[in-house]
């Protein structure tokens, strides 16, 4: 039975047309435009560093003794930057800092990404099931995001990669553990969102009609939260780098030689000194891809919905949502 | 439901809750590969003595065998150690570190005041910094103004906390020599120098939080603003300070008490970032020590002290939404 | 576009920048004229900058050298005269000699010197040394320097004096005298003397729950106050009497050590030589990073003192896994190591030497040898057909190493090397406390492992018994190569148990070479260690082993 139409008043706006003045109000933005910039060139840059890499001959694991001075810092100034090295090398291995960073992308990149989806998967069906059928499952999933809540991430996260055996990818763990403990915040934002749309006039008219609870939800409710969804994954992405890059900053990211922007961070910090540049590429480059989603998904909120504040405290209020971690 | 009702329900979940957190400490420290009692073995080591220092530790026990006599503990007191060397933890014993040799109890008490003074002080900072820059820039929105404090709150959100205490550091500490690089002087032993090392600490952390209470209290101003009942206060001839003290702030009382518990809530369990960054020995760096240390019986105590924390947090930012918004105790 | 014009900008950046090669010059005739013995002025308050958030002074639980932390506290039957440019020397402390030798070295006798007391002022007694030995034993104080545990007649089943039993070949037939009855001769005791469970503690002032944090002190400083997190204060005990002291100077008028700060931000307080840094020193290296600052910082570079060539630093192999259970895998790996890029991984030449045995520089009885002959930078064709010889099929490795930033670049320098001999490594970085304990517990999961060994006593027995004899391997024991040769083990046993020095030295020389043969390990370097003081600090010296400052002479200038 195909479900019958609701009065206009209580549907969202046609999809197409809210695209089209969602792109304009966005194109307006210069704060937005210049985030999405951002963005793509960091994207654009982690897609191409096998590119780069075959085209200047660099790769990140390569050793280049020779290019260091006796101190082990690179020789020559600006930390050794050249024709042949754009962003100079890191010092004690002569490594081409170019290409850690470009494969740094990458890692920060895939691991942001693919925790936030599984931060938003999660939390959008606890969300969903816990503010639609309400009591004991409610009851239940809230108090499970307590739980989550409750946990101090870091440390877990910390024990967990002693933990889990050598064996298992650290990518996927990292994406696992981030992705695991971001969950509850967009799970909040959707239930208190789906717990008011289940008293609109719509779907209780699809429930009346004797409308399957998964259809209403897959039907009537997601469509509705979805702008809210897409908002906050934007809004999480750079707490999830941040958290992939405070986790390699005290030691338990991503294995070496796998580049990771906060190891080279963390690396990087005690030769500020005698080689700046070791610090200002990986540090820029991390700071500024966190600034491109944060400017971006501003941009994005208010021309979704001008009015919208309350995903903002709910993002506010996960712990992984500032970038950097307390 | 009745909130003394309510109360009960969310203690009773509360408990539930702490018992999960620690099951899985237990657990997971239990899986770890590493075995605590090789550090205490001593140089050289034997088997036998091995197998001895892993009884005396308890490791030698499953983990939920661990996990009942840590709740055991709790409630009736704990022996460690058996003759003359025993020693009795009283009831609630949150557990025993053998490395440090005090109670958990007494190491979070005697770490606490340094995650206080850090947490608090710039807890002041960020609510004081972060919601006048957001009023200012609500009431200036789309001038210059309202885009250099916006521009800042961004960065200041994008910018890690590690790095931005590192090269604090770098800057203050020693390039200008300035401020102390760091240490922890007791509020009670020189006020003074208590602030003076907390000065760098406290604007590092309250960077990141008062960039988000700028954001938020912008968002909230500008929406109530925009409400009819205050076009109506103006309408009415109300002056603009009258209008926005008397509606627009007592609209941001409540979403900023509620983020505000729950972030305190959050660092008070240890702001492990910070603390490690400048040398501070708060709770965060106890539970740091203790994981690399294999300390579990800390591990557990400080966390479930942390999660403790955040739930009593997030129950009375939940609490002082039904008090200040009588409409929301009828919803749960 | 916007993409190519960002590369174009790069590299015209990159093209002018590469015009000028201001290369900084470094003089590496670093300025040893720090590294010197001179008079003591009293008065001040000295700082130890200690990345460990806390201090325990319990004699019984520490695994410290004679002359760090605990010596300011605590005084030991015999001690260690160390001087820079010397061989370190054992010396007596408690005792008036080094102790006598009857029944063909299975029996050792000390007697005290006169008028020692402690901080409250009462007599220091062969019982309180005896007790503090019994108390070793007890699983409430494990941790400590255990040796002395097998060498003595019944230590194996001794469990400590707690409850009432005592350790019977410990005898004191008076006040002043002390006896032990050992297994088996042992040449080296007098060493074994100077560890810290030969401190006197007091049975009727013991709680070995809290005496960690404020003993009863025997040396020249007591504790006054102890604070986890923050900082542990010592301040002078009156009752100390210098003239009965050889080693212990006693400068300060008071000892700070400031707790749990970060080794980078120390080393960088002292480069500045800022604040308290002025009055202090760090009791962790100089990290790599500022190694090179302080190399170009005169001011910095005249307060570094570096030590001589002291801990080996080496790569074990699981000899128990297959393939490398292959001596010619073994000698294979050996020539393909390239030991340039790791030293260079961990801070260039002022950081160590290429080393090719296993008893190090500094040691009596170190000899020069080298089976591997190759450059530093290895011999890849060599290794390769050692490796075809072997005919061994070698899986991945997993590399086992320590998470810090240094570690891990060494780890990835041997990873690199060893992918020219198509070697494939995978790293493991764990925390220090995890290192050790997945390098040393019974299951030895990992194919190699960077690690690094300083003896805890000047013999070379210290070099060789701890890493290569077979009883020595899980169990949280250091043997992480997983050698057992029986040859090796019977070499020494002969050894430890020669009493002649000249001559145990030479068979120790013998094990060396017949281990290398065996190639369990790759010797990478020995290490040199540097260390910042802040330029109000003198008598801040290193010897030749071992590669630590001597903690109790350092003084402030008047």
């Amino acid at each position: 039975m195909p479900a019958v139409s609701q009065g206009p008043a209580e549907r969202a706006p046609a999809e197409r047309t809210r695209r089209d003045s969602v792109w304009t109000r966005l194109r307006r933005s210069r704060a937005a435009m210049t985030g999405l910039v951002l963005v793509v060139v960091f994207i654009l840059l982690a897609l191409l560093a096998p590119v780069f890499s075959a085209l200047t001959g660099n790769s990140p694991f390569a050793y280049n003794p020779d290019l260091l001075g006796p101190d082990t810092a690179p020789a020559g100034p600006l930390g050794g930057i050249s024709a042949q090295h754009w962003f100079g090398v890191e010092p004690r291995t002569g490594r081409d800092l170019f290409a850690i960073v470009s494969y740094g992308a990458q890692v920060s990149l895939l691991i942001g990404l693919a925790a936030t989806v599984v931060s938003i998967v999660v939390g959008v069906i606890v969300g969903l099931v816990a503010g639609f059928y309400g009591g004991f499952a409610d009851r239940l999933l809230s108090r499970l995001t307590d739980v989550i809540f409750g946990f101090p991430f870091l440390i877990f996260a910390i024990a967990l990669s002693a933990t889990v055996p050598a064996s298992v990818p650290r990518t996927l763990l990292l994406i696992l553990v981030i992705g695991f403990f971001g969950w509850p915040s967009i799970a909040r934002v959707v239930r208190s969102e789906t717990l008011s749309l289940k008293e609109r006039g719509f779907v209780r008219a699809a429930a009346a009609q004797g409308t399957g609870s998964v259809r209403i939800i897959v039907r009537e409710i997601f469509p509705n939260i979805l702008a809210t969804i897409i908002v906050f994954t934007t809004v999480s992405i750079p707490g999830k780098i941040g958290a992939e890059a405070a986790l390699s900053f005290l030691g338990v990211g991503v294995n070496p030689p796998t580049p990771s922007w906060g190891r080279s961070i963390s690396d990087a910090i005690s030769w500020v000194q005698v080689d700046p540049m070791y610090l200002i590429f990986p540090g820029m480059a991390l700071f500024l891809v966190t600034l491109g989603f944060n400017m971006f998904g501003d941009g994005l909120r208010d021309a979704l919905d001008p009015a919208e504040a309350r995903s903002e405290s709910a993002a506010a209020a996960d712990p992984m949502s500032a970038g950097g971690q307390p | 439901m009745n909130r003394t009702k309510f109360i009960a329900y969310r203690l009773l979940g509360a408990l539930i809750v702490l018992f999960i957190v620690a099951a899985a400490c237990f657990a997971i420290f239990y899986l770890m590969p590493s075995n605590p009692a090789q550090y205490s073995c001593g140089k050289p080591c034997s088997p036998d003595r091995l197998a001895e220092v892993e009884r005396y530790l308890g490791v030698d026990q499953a983990w939920w065998k661990q996990l009942f006599d840590f709740l055991g503990g709790i409630v009736v007191g704990r022996d460690f150690g058996s003759g003359a060397a025993a020693i009795h933890c009283d009831a609630p014993c949150f557990g025993y570190s053998f490395r440090l040799r005090d109670s958990v109890t007494t190491l979070i008490l005697s770490r606490l005041p340094v995650t206080i003074s850090l947490t608090l002080g710039a807890a002041v900072l960020w609510a004081i910094g972060g919601i006048v820059s957001g009023l200012i820039a609500a009431l200036k929105r789309g001038t210059a103004t309202d885009s250099v404090v916006m521009g800042a709150a961004i960065t200041g959100i994008s910018a890690p906390t590690y790095l931005l205490g590192l090269l604090g550091i770098l800057l203050f500490g020693f390039t200008l020599n300035v401020l102390p690089i760091g240490g922890y002087v007791p509020l009670t032993e020189n006020p003074a120098m208590w602030a003076f090392h907390l000065i760098l600490p406290w604007i590092v952390l309250a960077i990141a939080n008062g960039a988000i209470y700028a954001r938020l209290t912008r968002g909230q101003m500008l929406e109530v603003m925009s409400q009819d009942y205050i076009r109506t206060a103006r309408a009415k001839g109300l002056s603009e300070p009258i209008v926005i003290g008397k509606h627009g702030l007592r609209n941001l009382v409540l979403p900023l008490t509620t983020l505000f518990a729950i972030d305190i809530g959050g660092l008070l369990g240890g702001a492990v970032i910070t603390e490690k960054v400048f040398g501070l020995g708060g709770v965060g760096t106890l539970l740091l020590e203790a994981v690399s240390n294999l300390d579990i019986q800390v591990i557990v105590g400080v966390t479930l002290f942390a999660a403790a924390i955040v739930i009593i947090a997030n129950l009375l930012a939940d609490l002082s939404y039904s008090v200040l918004d009588p409409r929301i105790g009828a919803r749960r | 576009m916007r993409r190519s014009a960002l590369i174009a900008a790069t590299l015209s950046l990159g093209l002018i920048l590469t015009g000028c090669n201001a290369n900084p010059e470094l003089n590496n005739d670093g300025d040893k004229s720090t590294n010197t013995l001179g008079e003591t002025h009293k008065g001040g308050t000295l700082n130890i900058f200690s990345e460990d958030s806390d201090i325990d002074f319990d004699p019984g639980k520490s695994q410290g050298l004679a002359i760090t932390s605990l010596a300011y506290v605590h005084r030991r039957l015999t001690t260690w005269d160390i001087k820079p440019g010397e061989e370190g020397k054992v010396v007596p402390d408690l005792a008036t000699d080094t102790g006598q030798i009857s029944d063909d070295g299975k029996t050792w006798t000390f007697t005290l010197k006169n008028g020692l007391k402690y901080e409250d002022g009462s007599a220091i007694t062969s019982a309180d040394i005896k007790y503090g030995i019994e108390r070793s034993f007890s699983t409430e104080l494990s941790g400590g320097l255990s040796y002395h545990k097998t060498l003595l007649k019944g230590g194996a089943d001794y469990k400590g004096p707690f409850k009432g039993d005592e350790l019977k070949s410990v005898e004191t037939p008076d006040d002043k005298t002390i006896v032990f009855h050992l297994n088996s001769a042992f040449g080296d005791f007098p060493w074994i003397a100077s560890m810290p469970a030969f401190s006197p503690v007091p049975k009727d002032k013991d709680d070995p729950g809290k005496y960690g944090l404020d003993p009863v002190s025997s040396g020249p400083y007591q504790v006054k106050s102890n604070k986890s997190g923050s900082e542990a204060v010592l301040t002078r005990n009156k009752y100390w009497d210098e003239k009965t002291d050889p080693v212990r100077t006693a400068g300060p008028d008071e000892v700070v050590f400031k707790l749990g700060q970060d080794a980078s931000v120390t080393a960088q307080a002292l480069i500045s030589d800022s604040g308290d840094a002025k009055n202090g020193f760090s009791a962790s290296f100089v990290p790599a990073s500022q190694l090179a600052q302080v190399q170009n910082d005169p001011s910095a570079k005249s307060r570094l003192v570096t030590s001589g060539p002291g801990a080996l630093s080496y790569l074990a192999m699981n000899n128990e896994h297959k393939g490398l259970d292959d001596t010619k895998v073994r000698q294979a790996i050996n020539y393909a190591v390239n030991k340039d890029t790791y030293r260079i991984a961990g801070g260039g030449e002022i950081t160590g030497d290429y080393a090719s045995t296993l008893i190090t520089p500094g040691i009596p009885g170190h000899q020069d040898f080298n089976l591997y002959k190759a450059d530093p930078s290895g011999d890849v064709d060599k290794a390769k057909s050692l490796l075809k010889e072997s005919g061994a099929k070698l899986g991945t490795l997993k590399l086992l190493v320590k998470n810090d930033a240094t570690s891990v670049a060494q780890a990835e320098a041997i990873q690199e090397a060893l992918a020219r001999i198509d070697v494939k490594v995978t790293i493991k970085s764990v925390d220090t406390n995890t290192f050790s304990a997945d390098a040393t517990d019974a299951k030895g999961d990992y194919d190699l492992a960077l690690s690094s060994w300083q003896p805890d006593f000047p013999s070379a027995n210290g070099n060789i018994q701890p890493l290569f004899d077979s009883s020595q391997i899980g169990n949280g024991n250091y043997n992480i190569s997983r050698y057992s040769n029986d040859e090796v083990d019977a070499l020494i046993k002969k050894a430890t148990e020669t009493v002649k020095p000249e001559e145990a030295q030479k068979i120790w020389a013998e094990a060396d070479k017949r281990i290398m043969e065996d190639a369990p390990v790759v010797p990478l370097t020995y290490n040199k260690n540097s260390f910042l003081h802040g330029s109000n600090v003198e008598n801040f010296i290193i010897g030749d082993f071992p590669a630590y400052p001597v903690y109790f002479k350092a003084s402030l200038k008047g």
